[in-house]
């Protein structure tokens, strides 16, 4: 059942049609209509909840954190703006950075630190294995394979770790502007394995 | 920062992987470059592409949760902060008494303290006061809206515990001859005024001002050079809080 819900929330689906549909579900619930804003819910929250949790980690966190993105959602929901994107990169930028906030907020950030300092070569595996074998994942899956090790170390640890760049340069033992240069290299051929959204 | 160190942070920021001070700078930067921006853009777009990959449905129950919140939760409305500037101001002609006249008083001469205290201070005294603010636990900070459609942006990140805002402007426009930029923190009571911006500096203003009220917005308007101590000209930028 996980993969059949992941399927339906892949990339390749909300390309279209259903990005729009998004788009004007959200700016339904930007004028109240909680009707709308529940079938938004049902079409975002599996990816919302997939990158709150890959970076939270704590499942009970993990949910009260995907609670506050939906609460903000609705919230903020009158100033979307279709033109700057869609709704579901929206989203997504809300949840990671909601997911940030809680991480970086616990004084366990050290202890954080320390925990993948221990797992940082077993770590960056995980992320490519947990992408399931759907068409749109193994699309992701070879893009991600795409990336040099270092540059797919440097970016997983970064926006899965909830590190911040010095933080991965600390974790890698090598200069920031190393580490600065292997996200933006990384990013850069993730973009263009990817392509935008539209 | 050089020009394209801040260039180099779009994918780091994307990733959210700044530290708060780093985030700000590029943040007061991005908006106004054409290239920065369309990274990020591309950036998180792709990065929303690896997130889909990676769904995890969350329980059944969560919906039931959210909607309940939602249901009692009240949205922000898409731009009403003019309309709060224009209650604030009529609140002020029907009760424009001899207190009102003196608080403005007290705003002018906060305004000039301010403008005495701050102006002239380096860059990295700008940063410091920035990070010190940042550091705070209530420490806020919001972009505000261009509402004039030209070029520049301001943020103003501000703590209310330690009293202070720090205000990043960049890429301005000259204000128009005679004029200034002036800084107001919107109280439902009150507008105040918080600092007169010169517009001899240029494109680019840092300004550090004592700020002990709570804003319900931040806003700036165009006033005579000396500065006004009510708005009398129209909003340019705004941001509700």
């Amino acid at each position: 059942m996980g993969v059949l819900r992941a399927m339906r929330a892949r990339p390749h689906d909300v390309d279209g049609d259903e990005l729009d549909a998004a788009g004007n579900l959200l700016r339904r619930a930007g004028r109240g209509d909680q009707v709308s804003f529940a079938e938004l819910y049902d079409q975002l929250a599996p990816m919302v909840h997939g990158v709150v949790l890959k970076v939270v980690r704590d499942p009970a966190q993990a949910e009260e954190v995907t609670q506050e993105v939906f609460v903000e959602l609705w919230r903020l929901a009158a100033r979307f703006d279709g033109t700057k994107g869609s709704a579901r990169t929206w989203a997504a930028t809300v949840a990671h950075r909601r997911a940030i906030d809680r991480v970086r907020s616990e004084q366990a950030s050290r202890d954080r630190l320390q925990r993948d300092a221990a797992h940082v070569v077993r770590e960056h595996d995980t992320v490519v294995a947990e992408v399931e074998s759907s068409l749109e994942q193994a699309r992701v899956r070879k893009a991600l394979g795409q990336l040099s090790d270092l540059q797919r170390e440097a970016v997983e640890l970064a926006y899965f770790g909830g590190h911040t760049y010095r933080e991965v340069a600390v974790l890698l033992d090598v200069a920031e502007g190393t580490v600065k240069s292997r996200i933006r290299d990384g990013m850069i051929r993730l973009r263009d394995e990817l392509g935008g959204e539209s | 920062m050089s020009d394209i160190d801040v260039h180099h942070l779009a994918a780091a920021y994307a990733l959210d992987a700044l530290d708060d001070h780093e985030r700000a700078a590029f943040e007061a930067h991005y908006r106004s470059c054409e290239v920065c921006h369309t990274d990020v853009s591309d950036f998180r777009a792709t990065l929303t592409q690896v997130s889909s990959a990676m769904a995890v449905p969350p329980p059944e129950s969560l919906k039931d949760r959210v909607l309940a919140e939602v249901a009692v939760t009240r949205q922000l409305s898409p731009a009403v902060v003019p309309a709060v500037m224009h209650i604030d101001l009529a609140a002020r002609r029907r009760a424009r008494t001899v207190s009102i006249t003196l608080a403005a008083a007290a705003a002018v001469v906060a305004v000039v303290i301010g403008v005495l205290a701050f102006s002239g201070r380096s860059q990295s005294t700008y940063a410091n006061d920035l990070a010190r603010v940042l550091e705070q636990p209530d420490a806020r900070m919001v972009d505000l809206q261009n509402k004039s459609g030209t070029a520049g942006s301001f943020k103003v990140a501000w703590s209310k515990g330690l009293g202070e805002a720090v205000l990043i402007g960049e890429n301005l426009p000259p204000a128009p001859s005679d004029k200034a930029y002036e800084l107001w923190l919107v109280t439902p009571q009150q507008s105040m005024a918080m600092s007169v911006l010169d517009p001899a500096t240029g494109g680019n203003v840092h300004r550090t001002v004592k700020a002990s009220a709570d804003p319900s917005a931040w806003a700036i308007t165009v006033e005579p050079k000396a500065g006004s101590p009510v708005a009398t000209g129209s909003i340019i930028y705004v941001a509700n809080v």
